[in-house]
């Protein structure tokens, strides 16, 4: 346990020198959410949602996971390319315990961007309690998760191409955050975007961490069961495929 | 038992063979050396033998572990300095080194002497606490070869480990591999450096194309070219004697006789030093005077041109 820990100590706090990066990520939430969000509520009069900034806020801690999960597929083909995967895979340690701590790294991370986010978006809803705390926050981790594992098998074709994997990536950013309810309950999505959005895993992550903070049950996509279900095989597959992928591709492919 | 041990070792990127069925061995406590041009395959066996790569086939085992089938036991006992030292850009050198031996399950109250010795030994002391990305190249490999020296492994790897270095660190490195061996650490080094190769190796590996061409100590590979010695010869009163240039080629040994100027040949001969006596003797006989003899022995270069047809150090390899 000792070496995962310090290989994500040893990667992590490139980030934190200085933390510029996750401060940014605050900056950015902070103006998106109290000025286009303040704007946006004033025009949205929605009889399900009583304040549509706080719809925001949660939608925007929610693409912020999203973000970060990618942003640990993309920072495992950096690694490739910039020559220091070559080193992490010669160390001693086993490539369940490098893949561990890879994915570690990503939890970490996402846990120092949300951090401030999330408080200001807890104290902006209120009248919570620490077990719906704790909810939401294991609900984003385990979406973070997927993500990243998702990410993290997707980033196996930037071996081959990194501007290929850039262009999936994005797509698939682009077309996951859209269709979805992440900015907006799937009942003022037009009829055919429905079918698209209830398949984002994204619907599943909003919509249950909205319910778990306080939000109408009725905007819900699916049972929270289902949600949890989904959300938890998406974080167990994606992070197997992407341990299947290291331990059986990463030695194979030439890279940096 | 073997210290490195390769059959029949192949690995390939798509149609492209890096290594092509390779038969490869190290005896414990040697220094190694693979000599061979870019794209031979010595980086891609180094890489292979350390579990960074995963051959297409064949076996290969270090201190008897099967690389294949024990990775993390075999990762234990080597370590491995890159050819490039990259991917620590917001790193310092003396953290770096902290989490390698680290890594490498070194304790602290060892480690850290270690570390500033070894950081001064290779002039890195100034700047330890430097960022990575601000070292110059010569810094940064030294940096590179310097987690091998704190690890001390019992299988070292060095993939070209004085490459962008100035001469006065080069020897510093070379030394130190040197005593890493004395320590009783077994030693690949891979290079297409000449000098290195002549520094260090108790033998030489030459690969070419992927395979191995020939193993052997330096010597040995030298003595096996033909006509690998050059004796430059510079006589007096030869014009006297036009018979003395095809009498010199008479000699045992000579491969070629070339006039360079008035009184002065060029002898290409198998062994030098047993080539000058009888060629001295023949002098005397024939009353001709000696003024100047010069025996240059084959490079590695030469020994490479021998047995591939091509140069070594060309200058996209320098």
């Amino acid at each position: 346990m000792h070496d995962i820990i310090r290989l994500v100590w040893f990667d992590l706090k490139q980030e934190l020198k200085p933390p510029v990066w996750i401060m940014l990520q605050w900056l950015t939430f902070t103006v998106q959410l109290f000025i286009y969000g303040a704007i946006i509520s004033q025009l949205v009069l929605a009889t399900k949602i009583a304040n549509y900034q706080e719809f925001y806020a949660v939608g925007f801690i929610v693409m912020m996971t999203f973000e970060v999960g990618s942003h640990t597929g993309r920072h495992f083909v950096e690694h490739a390319h910039e020559g220091l995967l070559p080193y992490w895979l010669s160390l001693p340690i086993s490539r369940t315990k490098l893949f561990l701590a890879i994915t570690l790294q990503g939890g970490a991370e996402l846990a120092l961007m949300l951090g401030v986010p999330l408080a200001i978006t807890l104290a902006m809803i209120g009248n919570l309690t620490i077990v719906s705390v704790t909810a939401a926050i294991a609900t984003l981790f385990c979406l973070g998760f997927g993500v990243a594992g998702l990410m993290l098998g997707f980033s196996f074709i930037a071996f081959k191409s990194s501007d290929l994997y850039t262009a999936v990536v994005t797509g698939l950013s682009t077309v996951l955050i859209r269709f979805s309810t992440v900015l907006y309950p799937l009942i003022f999505l037009p009829s055919g975007y429905r079918p698209v959005a209830q398949l984002s895993p994204l619907t599943y992550g909003s919509d249950l961490v909205r319910l778990i903070l306080g939000f109408d049950p009725s905007i819900m996509t699916y049972d929270p069961i289902i949600a949890v279900a989904v959300l938890v095989a998406l974080a167990v597959s994606t992070l197997g495929l992407g341990m299947f992928l290291l331990q059986r591709l990463v030695e194979g492919v030439k890279s940096g | 038992m073997y210290a490195v041990e390769t059959q029949n070792l192949v690995k390939r990127y798509g149609k492209t063979y890096a290594l092509k069925g390779l038969d490869f061995t190290v005896d414990p406590e040697e220094i190694m050396v693979l000599l061979g041009p870019n794209g031979s395959g010595k980086t891609t066996l180094l890489l292979t033998l350390a579990k960074v790569l995963k051959p297409t086939s064949g076996t290969a085992k270090v201190m008897g572990i099967d690389v294949i089938k024990q990775p993390t036991q075999v990762r234990h006992i080597l370590g491995i300095s890159f050819q490039d030292a990259r991917g620590f850009w917001r790193h310092k050198p003396a953290e770096i080194l902290e989490f390698h031996a680290a890594m490498c399950g070194i304790a602290k109250a060892q480690s850290k002497p270690l570390i500033e010795e070894v950081l001064k030994d290779l002039e890195l002391w100034d700047a330890r606490n430097k960022l990575f990305m601000h070292l110059s190249g010569g810094q940064a490999k030294r940096v590179e070869v310097a987690k091998l020296l704190i690890q001390r492994p019992k299988f070292a790897i060095f993939d070209e480990p004085s490459s962008q270095v100035d001469l006065r660190g080069k020897r510093t490195i070379w030394e130190h591999i040197l005593k890493l061996r004395e320590k009783g650490s077994t030693i690949l080094v891979a290079t297409n450096e000449v000098r290195e190769a002549e520094y260090l190796a108790d033998r030489v590996t030459i690969l070419d194309q992927g395979k191995s061409i020939i193993c052997d100590t330096v010597r040995n590979l030298k003595d096996k070219i033909t006509g690998g010695d050059i004796v430059e010869l510079e006589l007096e009163q030869a014009e006297n004697d036009p018979s003395i240039e095809e009498d010199l080629g008479k000699i045992l040994g000579t491969v070629k006789i070339m006039p360079v100027e008035k009184n002065k040949y060029k002898a290409y001969v198998s062994i030098g030093e047993a080539w000058v006596p009888k060629m001295t003797s023949l002098c005397y006989e024939k009353d001709v005077l000696v003024r100047s003899v010069r025996v240059t022995e084959p490079s590695l270069d030469d020994v490479f041109l021998s047995f591939t047809g091509r140069k070594l150090e060309t200058e996209a390899n320098a």
